[in-house]
Formats: structure tokens, C-alpha cells, sequence
């Protein structure tokens, strides 16, 4: 097998696994989106389960539905807040192990592209010397 | 103890090359940029809360039955009348709205003023100490260029 069609070969694993690490690192961006807006969700709702809390059970409370205010039960809104808290939660835990097997992913191309380069360079310091 | 992690980061940057000095120095400016945003839009909200509260004060004022122009938008006013002065409706977030009393309108804007408070000196502090990291890259930066092309 001739060393140039070798090298050839090696450079195009080369940008195919680049291009797998930028299309990576886009997706580790994309969650860190992600997360920052459920974080900050969590944190409005928390604001708010913290004011329903230290309601008296008469007070009225009200929820904006699209253009329209209507009423709702302190007992069910309470449960609405507390609902979408947990959900908020769940997510963030899916992203979180997500990241991590991206981050991993992302470190072991990092590796085996550094790798390929180390063959490449060698590669081509051989053929240079002969 | 600020000064000591600092001595430290700048020990740290000594032993590093032009390069990573000049990452270190642009991470930090960014920072520094992010937090200042967030320290605007903190006072920003805190300055609107403040407006709040205010007129709810001037509100609790004034009598049943006073007349008072009403917005229907920007340059659109009609007349009306105060109706229930008492009772006022509180955004709290996430399209929850609270009804309350005057009093405790105001209670609640004071609450969250005060949050925003200490949020702000936290950050103050965290916005500082950043600063000063990104300071003393600037200077380690500088006598590095210079140490590299003596100037004859």
C-alpha cells in the first residue's frame, strides 16, 4: 500500500472526526442553553411557590392565560407551581447526564484526533526523508 | 484573603506562556463584562420595584371615587374613576398574579427589593474579585511583551 494513499486516508479520518468534535462541542453549547433557561425558570417558580405559601387560604390568586386572568384555587395553583418544579428538576438532571456523555465523547475525539495527527505528522516526515 | 488568591493566580501566570496569559486575561474581561450586565439589570429592577412601591404609596392617598386618566396605550388616556384602592393585583411570575392589599403590595415590594439588594453585593463582590484577576493578567501580559521584544 503505497504512503501516500496511507496519508490521503488518514487526513480524510482526520477531518471526518473533526468535524464530529465541532458538531460536538455545538451540542455541549446548545445544553448549556438549555440549561440556563430551565435554571432560571426553577428559580421564578421557587419565587413563586414562596408567595402562594405565605397566602392566607382566602386570598385570590390569578393566573394569566393567554390574554385572559383567571381565577384559581390556591390549593390547585400551589400544586400547578409545585408540578412544573418538579419537571423543571427532571430536566435538568436529563441535561446534566447528557453533558456528561457528550463531555466524554468529546474528550475520547480529542484523543484519537491528537492520535491521528501524531501518525499523520510522522507520516509525512517519512516521505519527506525519502 | 482576596489578595492572597490573587498573589496566587499571579504566580500561577508567571509560569505561563504570552499565549495562555493572553486567554486567561480575555476569559476574565468577559466575565467581568457579564457580571456588569447583570449588575445593571439588577439596579434596573430594583430601581422599577422602587417606582412600584411608590405609587402604590401615593395610591393608598388617594380617596374612593377620584377621578384619574386611565392608558389605553401610549397617547391614548380616558377618563375614569378610583374605584377599590385597597385591593391590588401583584405579578409574582410565571403568569401568577396575587391579590393584595395595598399594605401588603407594598410589603411584597419591599421583600423583593431588599433580594435584589443582596443579590447586588454578592455580585459586587464576585465582580471585584474578577476584576482584579483580569488586572493583574493585563499587568503579567505586559511585562511579558515587554520582556520578549526589549525595546533597544
Amino acid at each position: 500500500m503505497s504512503s501516500s494513499t496511507v496519508l490521503r486516508e488518514l487526513q480524510r479520518d482526520f477531518e471526518a472526526k473533526s468535524n464530529d468534535l465541532s458538531k460536538l462541542q455545538k451540542d455541549i453549547a446548545k445544553n448549556h442553553q438549555v440549561r440556563k433557561k430551565y435554571t432560571i425558570q426553577l428559580g421564578e417558580n421557587e419565587l413563586v411557590l414562596k408567595e402562594l405559601d405565605i397566602l392566607n387560604e382566602d386570598a385570590n390568586v390569578y393566573k394569566l392565560i393567554g390574554p385572559v386572568l383567571v381565577k384559581q384555587d390556591l390549593a390547585e395553583a400551589n400544586a400547578n407551581v409545585r408540578k412544573r418544579i418538579e419537571y423543571i428538576l427532571a430536566e435538568l438532571k436529563r441535561l446534566d447526564g447528557n453533558l456528561q456523555d457528550l463531555e466524554e465523547k468529546q474528550n475520547s475525539k480529542k484523543e484519537a484526533i491528537f492520535k491521528l495527527q501524531e501518525r499523520i505528522q510522522s507520516l509525512q516526515a517519512g516521505k519527506a526523508k525519502a | 484573603m482576596a489578595a492572597a488568591a490573587g498573589a496566587g493566580a499571579a504566580a500561577e501566570m508567571e509560569k505561563m506562556s504570552v499565549e495562555q496569559v493572553k486567554a486567561v486575561k480575555e476569559q476574565a474581561d468577559m466575565e467581568v463584562n457579564i457580571l456588569q450586565d447583570s449588575l445593571n439589570n439588577i439596579r434596573t429592577a430594583t430601581s422599577r420595584l422602587e417606582v412600584a412601591s411608590s405609587a402604590l404609596e401615593d395610591l393608598s392617598l388617594r380617596p374612593k371615587g377620584k377621578k384619574l386618566l386611565v392608558p389605553l396605550t401610549a397617547s391614548l388616556y380616558v377618563p375614569g374613576t378610583l374605584d377599590d384602592a385597597d385591593k391590588v393585583l401583584v405579578d409574582v411570575g410565571t403568569g401568577y398574579f396575587i391579590e393584595k392589599t395595598t399594605a401588603e403590595g407594598k410589603d411584597y415590594c419591599d421583600r423583593k427589593i431588599n433580594l435584589l439588594r443582596s443579590n447586588f453585593d454578592q455580585l459586587v463582590e464576585v465582580a471585584a474579585k474578577k476584576k482584579s484577576i483580569a488586572d493583574e493578567a493585563a499587568v503579567i501580559l505586559q511585562a511579558k511583551l515587554k520582556h520578549l521584544a526589549p525595546s533597544t
